[in-house]
């Protein structure tokens, strides 16, 4: 009897578990699906079964274009905001706790304003320093969005950073500059590589500061949504079935990394 | 690395300035520095400044003063105030609704989840996270539309002759929002629940408390600071979210950000009413937060 009453809470916070699963996971996997219907229109039940979308996609200039302009973004967005994001944690841990509190915040800002709020005022800046919309504007925002996730992640490894490590270096001829290079950068390694992809996944999935910061030519998510309001056909499904896919082996190997530089 | 040392040119430009304890300071600080002031601060001050013009871009002619027309035209609209007002809501009813759905599950992983299996029954979850905001949104039409699998599912029980419209109503963007936030509650209440020790509840439950008191008294209190960096995260993504609603929601579901990227399209002398309104949503929603944070964080949390 008592081994029931102690079981029925477990039994039933497991179903919300597993509920909650299924609830992820369903809408994703009939999007899925639905790239593999023979037929130029989205419905269910799927019926026949086809592999055609996945070739149109792969022929479609429009979406291979879309491709390499998103991870052109994305690598160039990622490399800017790892060098910023280091640079600005090397700073907060070498000031005093007070100046630590403002400069975190400072640094966190851009992750805690509303996407649109962020993507409007980003418009407005970029008009103000006379750039034009278009690909370096792109880069510049999705940089801002960027860095305060690389703060974080630098934060993290580097204050659990024995002092004592660049001071030995230090008494061996170092200068701060070497120091910096060749033991705090490869003790941050791992961590710092998860908060990169993520980064590069941040700005590949981006989609509201590209809408306001992009010229004429579509990234992935701009393309999806321009196609997704065009009309619906399993063409788009077997294009977001593609891009899901790789951002997420691509996410869950970051996610991995970070979890195993953590536990070590 | 050693030979680029070495050399003359690294002795006499970057060796020299990290020789003397100013240059050294100059280095670290001046690129993060300016980069924090100008790029995080920046755009936020630029938006300000251009909330008070009287039109943008600025005429040569025009008078240089500022105005609060801008703000004015809010309150006299309800075509403005509405979406802010259903803006608050949706984002309140998304908030609440996550909380209460994504709690047990976070508790499940944080305790029942035996500690070398946590880090795969997280992983599992986070699988869609990696999705992207336009992909989430897409994969939930395929779901909810009049031809989707839960009218088609339903038609073909015999529950229904024609289908149920779902898609482009409240329900449509209420679960989309869901959709989209609800892991960002699971993080944050994961890593806080995780944290209570389990000997405060096995005290507990040697003194006679049952489990409805062990959570009330324990486990809710100890894992406010989940609640509440989880609940702000979820609100203030709510709030900021464009592409949701345009492609889930319908014309009596527009939301605030919709109603601001109306003053970007074309005429660009609107730019000043739209700098405004952003505005007016960051304030109100970082305020509701702070109202928030204050309400729930009692004594001793820290956010």
């Amino acid at each position: 009897m008592r081994n029931m009453f102690s079981d029925a809470p477990r039994a039933a916070l497991g179903a919300c578990y597993w509920a909650f699963f299924l609830y992820l996971m369903v809408p994703l996997s009939l999007m899925m699906a639905m790239s593999f219907k023979d037929a130029n229109f989205v419905a269910f039940p799927i019926g026949q079964w086809t592999f055609d979308w996945y070739v149109a996609v792969v022929q479609d200039k429009q979406f291979l274009d879309a491709c390499l302009y998103s991870v052109l973004i994305a690598a160039a967005t990622t490399a800017a905001a790892t060098v910023l994001g280091v640079w600005i944690a090397m700073l907060i841990v070498s000031v005093g706790p007070r100046g630590q509190a403002v400069l975190f915040a400072l640094a966190c800002l851009p992750a805690v304003v509303p996407g649109m709020i962020s993507a409007i005022s980003l418009r407005i800046f970029v008009s103000e320093i006379n750039l034009p919309t278009g690909t370096a504007a792109i880069i510049l925002g999705h940089t801002v969005h960027g860095v305060p996730f690389v703060v974080v992640m630098a934060l993290t490894r580097l204050r659990s950073m024995p002092a004592n490590l660049v001071d030995a270096a230090r008494d061996l001829g170092a200068d701060s500059v070497v120091a910096f290079f060749r033991v705090t950068l490869p003790y941050l390694g791992p961590a710092l590589f998860g908060g990169m992809i993520f980064c590069l996944l941040l700005s590949i999935d981006d989609f509201v500061r590209t809408f306001f910061l992009g010229g004429y030519r579509p990234t992935l998510p701009m393309l999806i949504f321009a196609r997704v309001q065009g009309g619906m056909s399993p063409e788009i499904n077997a294009m977001a079935t593609l891009v899901l896919v790789v951002t997420v082996s691509v996410g869950l190997y970051a996610e991995f990394l970070t979890r195993r530089a953590r536990t070590r | 690395m050693a030979r680029m040392v070495r050399s003359r040119l690294y002795r006499s430009t970057l060796g020299a300035v990290i020789e003397t304890r100013p240059g050294r300071l100059v280095l670290l600080t001046a690129v993060p520095m300016l980069w924090l002031v100008a790029m995080h601060i920046g755009p936020i001050y630029e938006m300000f400044k251009i909330s008070l013009f009287a039109g943008y871009p600025v005429e040569a002619h025009a008078a240089a003063g500022l105005t609060l027309g801008s703000y004015a035209i809010f309150f006299r609209d309800s075509l403005y105030y509405q979406p802010l007002i259903r803006s608050f809501i949706f984002a309140f009813g998304a908030t609440a609704f996550t909380l209460v759905v994504v709690y047990p599950v976070a508790y499940y992983v944080a305790r029942i989840v035996r500690p070398e299996g946590r880090s795969k029954a997280l992983l599992l979850l986070l699988v869609p996270f990696w999705a992207g905001e336009i992909i989430r949104t897409f994969s939930v039409i395929m779901l909810l539309a009049n031809r989707g699998a839960i009218n088609a599912l339903l038609r073909e029980i015999g529950l229904i002759d024609r289908p149920i419209p779902m898609l482009y109503t409240s329900f449509s963007l209420g679960f989309g929002l869901v959709y989209l936030i609800s892991l960002y509650m699971l993080l944050p209440l994961y890593s806080a629940i995780e944290k209570i020790p389990s000997h405060l509840l096995d005290a507990a439950a040697d003194l006679g408390a049952g489990p409805f008191t062990r959570f009330r008294r324990i486990i809710l209190p100890l894992s406010r600071d989940g609640i509440v960096s989880g609940c702000s995260l979820v609100f203030l993504t709510c709030i900021g979210v464009f592409a949701t609603p345009i492609l889930l929601g319908g014309p009596s579901t527009v939301l605030f950000p919709e109603t601001i990227s109306v003053f970007f399209h074309g005429a660009s002398d609107r730019w000043p009413v739209g700098a405004a309104f952003s505005l007016i949503l960051l304030v109100s929603s970082l305020i509701t937060v702070g109202i928030f944070m204050r309400l729930v964080g009692g004594r001793g949390t820290k956010v």
